[in-house]
């Protein structure tokens, strides 16, 4: 008796919240104070967080690119050194918003976190030439933010196979938030010491909507961290 | 990307009393500086290594931003907070006191902080933090030591229940007046306060109340509440001027550190 009280009882839930996740995934993106979209949130790698297009690399770069794939064990996210920009680990990832500055958080590999600076500066790379996160300015196109970032060092890898880049690499993200619990990041990458031409992916985030980042150090654990 | 070098930090952290150290035992820094001279084989200026006499010169002028919502927005780069001078020395419970005389003595070798740990609440390294603030949360992105962040959350009023113990705690602000009153619970016990080595334990409970005074100055008064460490809760007041001049660096500790193999203590 009992058994079939819950059986209908979840029947019954699933009639009743089915719909209301639809809605909900459907439902539109926020807009900020601003009027522009607001993409805050925490959001996880759904869809493309490896890059599963071969880039089109120089002889030398495929060469890295394939001793890497034999051989990971240079990896700097081993050493507990920055992802950079274009790789992201399957740790959630936080968007905090305002009108004049843009900031990704990121719970996994160092815990650290990215700046766009929405403001209209141009780049400058007068204080760091070549950092492993570089220089971030960002516009609106639209209901789209476009996040231009130049200034790397050659030192991360574009994902977890080990593709490398030059200190030429120049990421575009195109970040559009189409429903509410949808972000999707365009990138185009260019590197003209690297690459033949440039190539695009596409990453898909999803909204995490029962929790928020939790603290992750990778030097706490890791015995490689430093060496 | 950049790293200054630990003797530098050391100096630095000594020398401007940046955290505690210089401020609330002085007879402890000075030593500890010249012994961590002696261990690098030469000796070390630390300006002002002395307890304080004066305050730090004052940040730029001018009005105090505000919110949409009419709160005063802490925005912007803040240079690492500064102990005022003349303040009050906690009082530890004989193994806290043991302790810090042990990790002192030990010219700090174990400081987490050398191993890029994060410096917790409420140490400060002589680095910029930027603040961002919406209505529902205040970040911080901390330069260093380490280049990460801490979160205040301004959208609830109770912490969460099953906080765990963490470097940088679960905060949430408050807004008292012009004043958020930050409070933070669900620490480890793994942290230092400052390069000295005063410990704490898991009661640890911290109280912050910021005050942006005009538009380039920041009142900061700290209150540290640890039954565990200390007989009776301690303040200590600080100050933070905002940054003008330069952006934030990219802060790798872990790049190339080398230092850590070298501390090797007595």
């Amino acid at each position: 008796m009992k058994r079939v009280h819950l059986s209908w009882l979840a029947i019954a839930a699933v009639c009743v919240l089915a719909p209301t996740v639809r809605a909900q995934a459907n439902r539109p993106a926020p807009r900020a104070e601003d009027g522009k979209p607001d993409l805050s949130g925490v959001w996880i790698a759904s869809e493309g967080l490896e890059i599963a297009a071969n880039p089109p690399y120089q002889p030398d770069f495929q060469k890295l690119w394939e001793e890497r794939k034999r051989n990971a064990s240079d990896d700097p996210a081993k050493y507990c050194l920055p992802n950079g920009v274009v790789r992201m680990t399957s740790r959630p990832y936080k968007i905090v918003q305002t009108e004049k500055l843009m900031v990704l958080l990121s719970e996994g590999n160092t815990h650290s976190f990215r700046r766009f600076f929405l403001d209209g500066r141009p780049h400058n790379l007068d204080l760091e030439p070549n950092s492993w996160t570089g220089d971030s300015i960002g516009h609106w196109d639209g209901d789209t933010l476009v996040v231009d970032s130049i200034g790397f060092n050659d030192r991360t890898w574009l994902d977890d196979t080990g593709k490398p880049h030059s200190d030429e690499l120049h990421v575009v993200e195109r970040y559009r938030r189409p429903s509410l619990n949808r972000l999707e990041i365009q990138y185009t990458i260019e590197d003209p010491k690297a690459l033949t031409k440039s190539f695009a992916f596409t990453r898909v985030m999803t909204l995490v909507t029962d929790r928020d980042l939790q603290e992750y150090f990778c030097t706490d654990t890791n015995r490689l961290a430093g060496k | 990307m950049w790293r200054i070098s630990r003797t530098a930090v050391l100096a630095a952290a000594c020398g401007a009393c940046f955290g505690l150290i210089a401020v609330v035992i002085p007879s402890a820094a000075q030593p500890q500086a010249q012994a961590q001279g002696k261990a690098k084989g030469k000796s070390v200026p630390y300006p002002g290594a002395a307890r304080p006499t004066t305050a730090p010169p004052p940040g730029p002028s001018g009005p105090v931003p505000h919110m949409r919502d009419g709160k005063p927005d802490l925005s912007g780069i803040w240079n690492g907070q500064r102990a005022l001078p003349n303040q009050p020395e906690p009082e530890m419970l004989p193994w806290a006191a043991a302790l810090t005389k042990e990790r002192t003595e030990n010219y700090s070798a174990d400081d987490p902080e050398a191993r890029c740990l994060p410096g917790g609440v409420p140490r400060s390294a002589p680095y910029h933090t930027e603040y961002v603030q919406t209505p529902k949360l205040l970040l911080m992105l901390i330069e260093g030591n380490i280049h990460s962040f801490r979160q205040i959350f301004l959208d609830r009023t109770a912490h969460l229940k099953n906080v765990g113990q963490l470097w940088y705690g679960d905060s949430i602000g408050q807004w008292d007046g012009d004043t958020l009153v930050v409070d933070t619970v669900g620490f480890n016990d793994r942290f230092w306060f400052d390069m000295a080595g005063h410990p704490h334990t898991t009661q640890l409970h911290i109280t912050e109340r910021y005050h942006r005074r005009d538009y380039g100055n920041m009142d900061i008064q700290v209150t540290i509440d640890d039954p565990g460490a200390y007989s009776k809760p301690w303040v200590s007041n600080r100050v933070a001027t905002l940054e003008t001049q330069i952006d934030m660096s990219e802060y790798v500790c872990n790049e190339n550190n080398s230092d850590a193999l070298h501390l090797v203590g007595k």
